[in-house]
C-alpha cells in the first residue's frame, strides 16, 4: 500500500526538480589564487577564468587554435598582425566587445600589482596597437613573431569599463567579475567554493547547465569518495591507482585524452669531469662526464622499459614516449622511431663507451609534485641497475627539490613539462636550447644541454612565417634533440574525468575542467 | 662472597616468578623475543633483499599473497608496487623500526638520566635550568617537534633516531630525578658521603642504581612510542628513504590501494606494527606492576 503511494509520489519529484536536470556540482584539485583572470599563470585559475571570459583564439579540445572573439588573423606585413573580431559580442554588463577593449585589456595585463606569475609573458611580444575599426585590430610585434596568436589563446578579455588599474578584490568580491564567457560568478570563496550562472547573451552555444558549482577538493581519495557519494557530479584528476576500480563501477563513467605534460630525465651535462652523485663501479672518482658519452644516454635510455612503466607503475594512465608531445598534437614526429627497449644492446653501448663494468649514479626525483613521481624514479633504479648501472634512488619533496635541481646539483634527474601551447617552439626553446638568461631560451634547461646546431636550427624555424613550413623545420629540429639524447623521454601522462554515469565529457589536452564540456549523455 | 651471590639472585627470581604470573605478559615476552630474533637474522630470513632495487621487478608489482616469483619461491604476503616481497619488506622494517625504537630509546635513557641525577644531586641553578628545559620539552607535543627536527635535518635513519631522542630525553629526565629526589636522602647516600667519595661516584654507583626500576618502566613504554613515532614520521614521507622502506612507509605505499581492494600491501605491515606495540606495551605494563613496591602483593 505505502509502495503504490510512494512511487509516483517520489517519480514525480524526481521529474519536477528543476535544480537536478540544470545543476552541476563540480570538484576542482587545485584552488584558484584569485578570480581575476590576469593574476597568476595557474592552471586552476584559467580553468575558472575560461567559464567566464573568452580570449581572441581558443584551443580546441586537442590544443589546436580556433577562432574564438577573433573571427579570422593574419600576418599583414612581417611584424603586424591583423585580428578581425567577431561581431555582436556582448560583456555580462550589456557593453558591446570592441576592438578599444582589447587594447585595453594588452594595457592591463602587465601592471598587475603582486602578481605570482604574470600574464604579461603572453602579451609582451606586442610592442604597439592600432584600431582600424571597432572590429579590426593591428599588433605590432618586435620583428616576425608567428606565435602571437597562440600566446593570445591565454590572454582573456575585460570590458574598458572598469577604468584604469581594476582592482585583484573588485574581480573576487565580483564587481569586476564580467567578461563575454558563458558564465557569469555570482559567488568567490578562496580555497572552498565558486558559484557560476549561465549567462544568456552569450555569442556562443548555449551550455547545458544553467547553474554550476565548482569546489576545491584537493585531497585524491577525498575527491573520488565525493562522486561515488553523490556530493559531486564531475571530478578531475581521478587518481591512476582508483582508475581502475572506477572503470567497473556502474555509477560513474570516465573520459580521458592524452595531455600535454611529457614525463621526462634530465642527465646533468654541465660538468666535463666527475659529475655529482656519479663514481666508478667500485665507488672511485671519475675523471670524465660519462653523461656527455652520447652511446651512454642511447644505453640509459634503452635500459628502460617504457611499458612497463606506464602498465605497472601509472596503471595505462600515460602513454610510452620518444619525444615531447603526443601523437595528433602539431609537432608530432611521426616517424620517430620508438626507443627500444634492450638490456644486452644498452650493456653493449655502455662497453663500447668504455664503461664495460657501468658505473654509479644516484637518480633524483620529486615525490609530491607529478602522478607517481616516487615510484617511475624507482622503477627507473631497477631498470637501471639491470644494465650494471647501479642506481641509487633519493625522492624529496618538490620545493627542496626544484631548488637543487635548477642549480644542477644533480646528475640524473625527473622532471614534467607541460607544453600549454601544443606545438613544438615551446619545448624546443625552453627546454633544449642552450641556457641563456638574457633571451630567455633555455630558461628550464636544468640539465645544461647545449648543441649549437640545434640552436640555429631552433632559430631558423622561428623566422618562418607559414605554419606548415614553421612545423615542418621544428620537426627536424626535434629529431636531432631526440637522436641526440638531450633529453630522456619517459611518458607523456593522459588526463582522467571522472562522472556519474549518464553524463558524457569531452576531454581536453591542456587539463581544464570546463561545464561547457559536460552534457547528459543521449 | 657466597651473600653477594644470594643477595644478586634471589631479587631476579622473585622478579621472574612475580613477572610470570601473568600469563599474557609471557606471550607478550615471547612475542618481543621472536620479534627480535625475526629483526636481528632478517638477511638470514627473508627470501629477499627488499632494499636492493636489482632484486625487485616491477613487473611482479602488487601481487596478491600467494602468488609465485619467477624465481620460484611463493610470495606469502603478495608484493608491493615496486615488485618488492611484504614479507621480506616486514622483516627488514621491523629491523629498522626496533633499531631505531630501541636505539632512540637507549640513547635518550642514557642523557635523560644522567641529566636528571645531576639535576636532583646539584640542586640550585644546574636543577633549575636542567628541568625548566625540560618543561620546555614536555610542552610541545612529540611529532611537532619531531616534525620541525626532520624538515630541518632532512631524511634519513640516523635523523630519524636523533629526533626521537630530542623528543624523548625529558621524559627520561624527570622520573629519574624524581626517583633521585627520594634516594639522595636515604641514609647510605650519607653513609657514602661521610666516606668523602667522588661525587660522581655516589651519584652513578649508589644513587643510580636504586633509581632503576622507573627507568626500566619509562625505557619500556618509550621503545614502543618510538616505534610508533618513526612509523608516523614515516607514514608522512619524513623518515626513511623510500627504496628503505620501514613499517610507516610499507604502510604508506599501500594506503592509496586500499580503496581498490589490494589490501595486503598496508594490512600485513600494520598487523606487524600492531602486534610488535602491543607485545612491547603488554611487558612495559607487567614490568611496571612488578618494579612498583607500591603495587606489590
Amino acid at each position: 500500500m505505502a509502495r503504490r503511494v510512494f512511487a509516483p509520489l517520489m517519480a514525480g519529484l524526481l521529474a519536477t526538480s528543476p535544480v537536478s536536470a540544470q545543476s552541476l556540482v563540480m570538484a576542482f584539485s587545485g584552488s584558484p589564487t584569485s578570480a581575476d583572470p590576469h593574476y597568476h599563470t595557474f592552471s586552476p585559475n584559467i580553468a575558472l577564468d575560461s567559464h567566464s571570459y573568452n580570449t581572441l583564439v581558443d584551443m580546441d579540445p586537442k590544443s589546436r587554435p580556433i577562432a574564438s572573439l577573433a573571427e579570422s588573423w593574419r600576418l599583414v606585413s612581417p611584424d603586424t598582425w591583423e585580428f578581425k573580431l567577431r561581431p555582436g559580442v556582448k560583456f555580462h554588463n550589456g557593453d558591446d566587445f570592441t576592438a578599444e577593449d582589447v587594447v585595453y585589456t594588452l594595457a592591463r595585463v602587465p601592471t598587475v600589482l603582486n602578481s605570482p606569475g604574470s600574464f604579461s609573458i603572453y602579451t609582451k611580444s606586442v610592442v604597439s596597437s592600432e584600431v582600424v575599426d571597432p572590429h579590426t585590430i593591428r599588433l605590432k610585434t618586435n620583428g616576425l613573431y608567428p606565435l602571437l596568436p597562440i600566446d593570445l589563446t591565454l590572454v582573456f578579455m575585460i570590458p574598458r569599463r572598469l577604468g584604469p588599474n581594476p582592482l585583484n578584490e573588485d574581480f573576487n568580491n565580483g564587481r569586476n567579475a564580467i567578461g563575454t564567457g558563458p558564465y557569469r560568478m555570482t559567488s568567490y570563496k578562496p580555497g572552498d567554493r565558486v558559484e557560476l550562472e549561465r549567462f544568456d547573451g552569450f555569442w556562443g552555444k548555449k551550455p547545458h547547465w544553467a547553474n554550476v558549482s565548482v569546489r576545491m577538493i584537493p585531497n585524491d581519495g577525498a575527491r573520488t569518495a565525493s562522486l561515488l557519494a553523490g556530493d559531486v557530479q564531475f571530478i578531475e584528476f581521478v587518481p591512476t591507482s582508483d582508475v581502475a576500480r572506477l572503470g567497473t563501477d556502474k555509477r560513474v563513467a570516465l573520459s580521458q585524452t592524452d595531455s600535454l605534460r611529457l614525463v621526462f630525465l634530465w642527465l646533468n651535462r654541465s660538468h666535463q669531469v666527475a659529475p655529482p652523485f656519479v663514481t666508478g663501479p667500485n665507488g672511485e672518482a671519475l675523471t670524465t662526464n660519462p653523461l656527455n658519452d652520447l652511446r651512454v644516454r642511447k644505453a640509459l635510455s634503452m635500459a628502460i622499459n617504457r611499458n612497463a612503466i606506464v602498465e605497472r607503475v601509472m596503471e595505462g594512465a600515460a602513454i610510452p614516449s620518444n619525444q615531447f608531445l603526443a601523437p595528433g598534437v602539431s609537432g608530432h614526429v611521426a616517424d620517430l622511431a620508438p626507443v627500444p627497449f634492450d638490456i644486452a644492446a644498452a650493456r653493449a653501448l655502455l662497453a663500447e663507451a668504455g664503461y664495460p663494468k657501468g658505473f654509479r649514479i644516484t637518480l633524483h626525483g620529486p615525490n609530491d609534485r607529478y602522478v607517481n613521481d616516487g615510484k617511475i624514479v624507482q622503477a627507473i633504479g631497477q631498470m637501471w641497475t639491470r644494465i650494471g648501472v647501479e642506481t641509487k634512488v633519493d625522492a624529496m619533496t618538490w620545493t627542496t627539490y626544484i631548488s637543487r635541481a635548477s642549480k644542477q646539483e644533480f646528475s640524473a634527474f625527473l622532471l614534467g613539462w607541460g607544453i600549454s601551447s601544443g606545438e613544438a617552439s615551446n619545448p624546443l626553446r625552453a627546454l633544449v636550447h642552450t641556457y641563456d638568461a638574457a633571451s630567455g631560451w633555455g630558461s628550464v634547461n636544468r640539465g645544461r644541454y647545449s648543441n649549437p646546431q640545434l640552436d640555429g636550427m631552433i632559430k631558423a624555424a622561428m623566422a618562418v612565417a607559414d605554419d606548415k613550413m614553421r612545423e615542418a623545420a621544428l620537426i627536424d629540429a626535434e629529431r636531432v634533440a631526440m637522436e641526440d639524447v638531450a633529453l630522456i623521454p619517459i611518458h607523456i601522462q593522459k588526463n582522467i574525468w571522472a562522472m556519474r554515469a549518464g553524463l558524457t565529457h569531452t576531454p581536453r589536452a591542456d587539463e581544464r575542467t570546463l561545464a561547457m564540456d559536460l552534457i547528459p549523455a543521449p | 662472597m657466597s651473600a653477594t651471590v644470594q643477595r644478586e639472585i634471589t631479587p631476579f627470581r622473585r622478579f621472574a616468578a612475580d613477572y610470570a604470573s601473568n600469563k599474557i605478559a609471557v606471550v607478550a615476552l615471547i612475542g618481543v623475543v621472536i620479534i627480535v630474533f625475526l629483526a636481528l637474522f632478517a638477511n638470514l630470513i627473508a627470501p629477499q633483499n627488499p632494499y636492493d632495487l636489482a632484486q625487485l621487478d616491477i613487473m611482479d608489482g602488487r601481487l596478491p599473497p600467494g602468488a609465485k616469483s619467477p624465481a620460484g619461491w611463493t610470495y606469502w604476503l603478495g608484493t608491493d608496487d615496486q615488485g618488492r616481497d611484504m614479507f621480506s619488506g616486514i622483516l627488514y622494517g621491523l629491523r629498522i623500526s626496533l633499531g631505531v625504537g630501541f636505539g632512540s630509546a637507549a640513547t635518550a635513557g642514557v642523557i635523560g638520566s644522567a641529566l636528571g641525577l645531576i639535576a636532583a644531586y646539584a640542586g640550585g641553578w644546574v636543577e633549575t635550568a636542567i628541568m625548566r628545559l625540560v618543561d620546555l620539552q614536555l610542552s610541545f607535543p612529540a611529532i611537532l617537534v619531531a616534525l620541525m627536527i626532520l624538515a630541518f635535518l632532512g631524511k634519513g635513519v640516523m635523523n630519524v633516531m636523533l629526533a626521537l631522542v630530542i623528543v624523548e630525553w625529558a621524559r627520561y629526565a624527570r622520573t629519574a630525578r624524581a626517583a633521585a629526589l627520594v634516594e639522595r636522602r636515604r641514609e647510605y647516600v650519607e653513609a657514602a658521603e661521610c666516606l668523602a667519595l667522588p661525587q660522581w661516584r655516589v651519584l652513578f654507583r649508589h644513587i643510580l642504581p636504586n633509581c632503576m626500576p622507573p627507568l626500566i618502566v619509562i625505557g619500556a613504554i618509550q621503545v614502543a612510542s618510538a616505534i610508533l613515532l618513526e612509523a608516523t614520521l614515516s607514514f608522512l614521507g619524513l623518515g626513511v628513504p623510500i627504496t628503505e622502506p620501514s613499517l610507516g612507509l610499507l604502510i604508506a605505499n599501500g594506503y592509496q590501494y586500499m580503496l581498490s581492494g589490494k589490501y595486503w600491501i598496508s594490512f600485513y605491515p600494520g598487523l606487524a606494527l600492531l602486534v610488535t606495540i602491543v607485545c612491547l606495551n603488554l611487558v612495559a605494563d607487567q614490568l611496571r606492576d612488578v618494579l612498583n613496591p607500591r603495587l606489590q602483593r
